[in-house]
């Protein structure tokens, strides 16, 4: 049995989970991943969820920094609100990987605390600086899921239909953040182009490292179980 | 006869992806197995030949060699396997080949010998020749001695050992990778039964118990040579393949005890399970109790430690 068409099995059954002592999630009636057995495809697909998923870890932490700072002023609310759909995105992320066995980065803690210092960092200059930073990050992440869909959208937007679809709303989310950044006065804090410019260099490079986040040993050899299909 | 002799020479220049000390050791097989040969002279050996010499695809002169001793027994010319990007329609003689008794001809079913499904690529054969190796392995040890015993039982030349470039690596990573298959298959299985309510879920710790014994187990008919086949994994070239079947295992393993982490949980429960893996092994090539009950302890009290560990880093938090 291809492991490749295991996981189809286990991804397009829709079968009620009947044993709930199992710690297994039960099987989904549809996966947002295309299945797939070409490895390049799989391994295109595999290393776009680590890199999001990676962004939206990211994010969290940088709003549980704004959060730590300006947890007991008015802008609590606001945060608290865009806080909230981050953990969201993050969570179907982390569904996703569950799913589709897809590694996570290994440099996770290095963005759990980059991301929380950045937030703390960005709200001690305020209400302002903060909200800069939620606009200099948002704007990042946007382009990024920009650039993501239109890979998407040259390769086959077809198959890639309920991928593009939620990696769309996820970046509309991501503009409406930026937007509200922009609306609570985030171009009032001193130095706004400059902290924009290095806060989105510092994305660009965390993307650009996430993306090259290969991890030799576990890079499997899918293509040797087919041959034990005969 | 010298005909082969020069066109054996031609391929092993040709091709440049063996060293040539391989190549001498193959062509000296290939010239014991030529002295077998009879008749070759009515063998078609097809002018496509020569444009391949200079073709740098490995498994070309091999395949020509095998399939040059397999039509001394039939007596007639057909495409090598590998050629399978090569048209060669109008030689299509595999309809006198498979109704021999001698040949355990398997990979052409189809009488007609057309090009299709029933062609068996490079791959597909080299799976058939190590399969049918193992069963020497116990006479030969993990060597390419034991890849040419398997090789003839399958009716082919001894000299289609040459289609190894890794020799006795292949083998036993090829073993490695059935074994593992054959664990992920099961798990699979065991899977899907729980999931359709008809067996209960284990608890985990039990869960990689169970895991990690059914795949020693596999070890078992082996275990006498599994030192050597150990040493062959460690080899530098093999490291980065040894690791990969290792992780996949481990991986696979993990993800049907439940395991959905997606955070440093991830690494950490699979470089918990490789030690114990590796541990467990070294513990059972040296242990001598009846159905290694004292390997079946050691991996008991390992996988107590972890669970353990874990219990208490979460208390810790």
């Amino acid at each position: 049995m291809l492991r490749g068409s295991q996981q189809t099995i286990l991804l397009t059954a829709g079968q009620p989970c009947i044993n709930s002592i199992s710690a297994v999630p039960f099987v989904r009636g549809y996966s947002v991943l295309p299945p797939t057995n070409d490895e390049e495809e799989k391994s295109m697909l595999h290393r776009m969820m680590r890199v999001d998923h990676a962004g939206e870890y990211g994010a969290n932490r940088i709003y549980a920094g704004q959060m730590a700072v300006l947890g007991c002023t008015q802008t609590r609310p606001l945060i608290q609100e865009m806080w909230d759909q981050e953990k969201k995105h993050l969570s179907k992320f982390n569904e996703i990987l569950g799913d589709n066995r897809v590694r996570p980065t290994l440099l996770l803690p290095l963005w759990n605390i980059a991301g929380f210092a950045l937030g703390a960092g960005s709200a001690l200059l305020g209400k302002e600086g903060a909200m800069a930073c939620t606009v200099a990050v948002e704007e990042s992440i946007s382009e990024h899921y920009n650039s993501q869909i239109r890979t998407l959208m040259e390769k086959d937007p077809e198959k890639y239909t309920e991928l593009l679809q939620m990696i769309k709303e996820f970046r509309d989310d991501e503009m409406e953040h930026h937007d509200t950044g922009l609306e609570h006065d985030a171009e009032s804090v001193p130095g706004y182009q400059l902290m924009k410019a290095i806060i989105q260099t510092g994305c660009k490079a965390a993307i650009y490292v996430s993306e090259r986040d290969v991890c030799v040993c576990t890079d499997h050899l899918e293509h040797k179980r087919a041959v034990f299909a005969f | 006869m010298y005909f082969f002799y020069s066109l054996c020479i031609c391929n092993h220049i040709g091709c440049m992806r063996s060293p040539l000390w391989l190549d001498m050791a193959a062509l000296v097989r290939a010239l014991r197995a030529g002295r077998a040969l009879r008749g070759l002279g009515s063998v078609a050996v097809q002018g496509t030949v020569s444009p391949q010499c200079r073709n740098a695809r490995r498994g070309f002169h091999c395949a020509t060699l095998l399939r040059l001793a397999d039509d001394s027994k039939s007596g007639t010319s057909v495409p090598p396997p590998s050629f399978h990007e090569v048209p060669t329609a109008g030689e299509s003689s595999s309809s006198s080949e498979p109704s021999e008794d001698g040949q355990p001809n398997t990979s052409y079913q189809d009488q007609s010998g057309e090009h299709g499904e029933d062609y068996e690529t490079e791959e597909q054969l080299q799976v058939r020749i190590l399969t049918s190796a193992l069963e020497f392995v116990p006479e030969h040890g993990w060597t390419v001695e034991a890849i040419a015993a398997g090789a003839e039982t399958l009716g082919l030349s001894s000299a289609s050992t040459g289609m190894f470039n890794n020799g006795a690596g292949d083998l036993v990573l090829h073993f490695v990778a059935q074994c593992n298959a054959q664990l992920a298959d099961t798990l699979a299985e065991q899977h899907n039964l729980v999931q359709l309510g008809q067996a209960e879920s284990k608890e985990m710790a039990e869960f990689l118990r169970d895991a990690v014994e059914m795949r020693l187990r596999m070890l078992i008919p082996y275990i006498d040579t599994w030192p050597q086949a150990m040493s062959i994994l460690l080899l530098p070239h093999n490291i980065p393949d040894s690791l990969k079947h290792l992780s996949t295992m481990v991986d696979d393993i993990w993800y049907y005890a439940g395991d959905r982490s997606t955070d440093m949980n991830w690494y950490t429960r699979r470089a918990a399970l490789t030690g114990i893996y590796n541990t467990t092994e070294l513990v059972m090539v040296q242990d001598s109790s009846p159905d290694f009950e004292d390997t079946w302890a050691f991996l008991d009290n390992r996988i107590k430690d972890v669970v353990n560990m874990a219990n208490t880093a979460k208390q810790v938090n």
